[in-house]
């Protein structure tokens, strides 16, 4: 009976030893582990990767969308001014419009200046065409509020637009919401200048191209290729208004951004006009050169200047002093 | 004998324990091992969207693709600021899918371990390889762990007009030989 229940109590241990690592493994087995492990994995790679959508929409695409459809905004709104033959009385609103709506006054503005630019090319366009593709790619929903835009200038060469969202994209792992002010920048050179349209009538269209001539290299030579070209010039304190300033007739002085171009008398009617031909003085209503202060840029007695070319073509005193330009080509008009 | 009987017994029963315990041990370890290799292939999935849409034309040094190269000499590439994956959309929207194959083959072949395989598809159409062989098409098919990486993209395709191109879905398989 003693051999008896020893040997039972040895297997009563087995049994025990046996259930305990049973437990053991059941317990401490990887598989659930693994499980948890590859459902955070599967997690963290999807909060991962649209937490790179939410950083792209504000970095990436939104600021490539602004960029476009800024320059497709301005170049619509230089066509309105020379299909209206009317400057814009506020360029804020009207811009916000344009690149909100593609409407000017809540008329389309392809169909005032007849040409297809802002047709499906909005902001509000864009933002439902990139939740529609998130939709698809990556299973978000993606809203997105347009709160304002803006644009301005802080280089002569350059509009800078500046746009405030709202942006919430909602997944079925996570919720971001986010405020968020996205800018871009777009060069002007290459577009119309508005100012030339409304004041010739549209009979004169000149294209923003910067001049390449520094400030201490102009002579006789290098103004006639100014005018030939139509370029612009930046100059230092300047007292030209900025492109966009252009936009609404507001001729006053842009000490970041102020461009001039000289205008052609051989484009404006009548060619020989008593005023400094710098196309924002040329047109400015409230500031005539007296007939004592301009220069003829010609001088019939050494044969210099360029009236044999631009007959007519004079300037004030400032602009010959900056232009450089000697006694030797211009006498003085009255 | 009764003594000796006793021995053996709980020889066998610490033998058979201590099996239990090497068969536990290895179980829980073996298990472990093959842990790590989805998040690898998971990884060079998403390194090669990330690559493709975080680099840009002007930071490569490649005599094909780069600033100078073939691609830019033929007028193929002529915006230097496009990320990789958006010249292959802007590829893509031009309709040109042959010159889409040899950039993405051009620009990713140092990217990918060899043992891989993967592809390259824009909004729903494959790029790379544009004519999927036998062998791909049943290597993709017959893998137990196929890996995807997804990213929306757009671009300007016409600078003069600011017109855009997309957005498309851009999208990397990737999978193990």
């Amino acid at each position: 009976m003693g051999k008896m229940s020893l040997k039972k109590k040895g297997i009563f241990f087995t049994f025990i030893a046996i259930t305990i690592m049973t437990l053991f493994l059941i317990v401490f087995t990887p598989q659930a582990e693994i499980s948890l492990q590859k459902d955070m994995q599967a997690t963290s790679a999807r909060i991962s990767s649209i937490d790179n959508y939410v950083n792209d929409l504000e970095t990436r695409y939104f600021e490539t969308v602004l960029r476009a459809t800024t320059y497709k905004a301005i170049l619509s709104l230089t066509y309105y001014i020379n299909s209206t033959g009317f400057f814009i009385p506020n360029l804020d609103s009207a811009f916000s419009e344009v690149m909100l709506n593609g409407t000017i006054n809540n008329v389309p503005i392809d169909s005032i200046t007849n040409k297809k630019i802002m047709d499906n090319s909005t902001l509000t366009n864009w933002s439902s065409r990139i939740s529609e593709a998130a939709k698809d790619t990556l299973n978000v929903n993606t809203t997105i509020i347009l709160i304002n835009v803006t644009a301005f200038q802080t280089k002569p060469w350059d509009i800078d637009s500046m746009l405030k969202i709202n942006i919430t994209v909602k997944s079925n792992v996570a919720e971001w919401r986010k405020t968020a002010i996205i800018s871009a920048t777009i060069s002007i050179e290459g577009l119309h200048d508005p100012y030339y349209f409304v004041n010739t009538n549209k009979a004169y269209a000149n294209q923003v191209k910067k001049s390449s001539v520094e400030f201490d290299q102009w002579n006789i030579t290098k103004v006639r290729e100014h005018l030939r070209n139509g370029t612009y010039v930046y100059w230092q304190n300047p007292d030209a208004p900025s492109f966009l300033m252009r936009f609404t007739n507001t001729i006053t002085s842009s000490s970041c951004c102020g461009i001039e171009s000289l205008v052609n008398p051989n484009k404006i009617s009548p060619a020989d006009q008593i005023d400094s031909y710098a196309d924002y003085i040329l047109w400015d209503t409230t500031n005539n050169v007296p007939c004592s202060q301009l220069y003829n840029i010609t001088n019939p007695a050494t044969g210099g200047g360029i009236w044999d070319e631009f007959k007519y073509f004079k300037l004030d005193l400032g602009h010959t002093i900056k232009y450089n330009i000697t006694p030797q080509d211009a006498v003085k008009t009255c | 004998m009764p003594l000796k009987k006793r021995g053996y017994f709980f020889v066998l029963d610490a033998v058979m324990g201590l099996m239990v315990l090497v068969i536990g041990v290895f179980l829980i370890t073996s298990s472990y091992i093959d842990v790590p290799q989805p998040v690898q292939v998971e990884l060079l999935s998403d390194d090669l969207l990330n690559f493709l849409s975080n680099t840009k034309i002007k930071d490569l040094n490649n005599q094909y693709t780069g600033i100078g190269g073939e691609l830019w000499k033929q007028g193929e590439i002529t915006e230097a600021e496009n990320s990789l994956l958006q010249q292959i959309g802007e590829f893509y929207a031009t309709n040109k899918p042959d010159t889409a194959e040899k950039f993405i083959q051009n620009v990713s072949k140092e990217i990918i371990p060899s043992q891989f395989r993967y592809e390259v598809w824009m909004d729903d159409a494959i790029l790379y390889p544009k004519t999927p062989s036998a062998e791909h098409i049943k290597s993709k098919e017959s893998t137990e762990l196929l890996l995807t990486s997804k990213k929306i993209t757009f671009g300007v395709i016409n600078k003069t007009t600011s017109n855009l191109w997309g957005p498309y879905k851009s999208e990397v398989f990737l999978w193990e030989r």
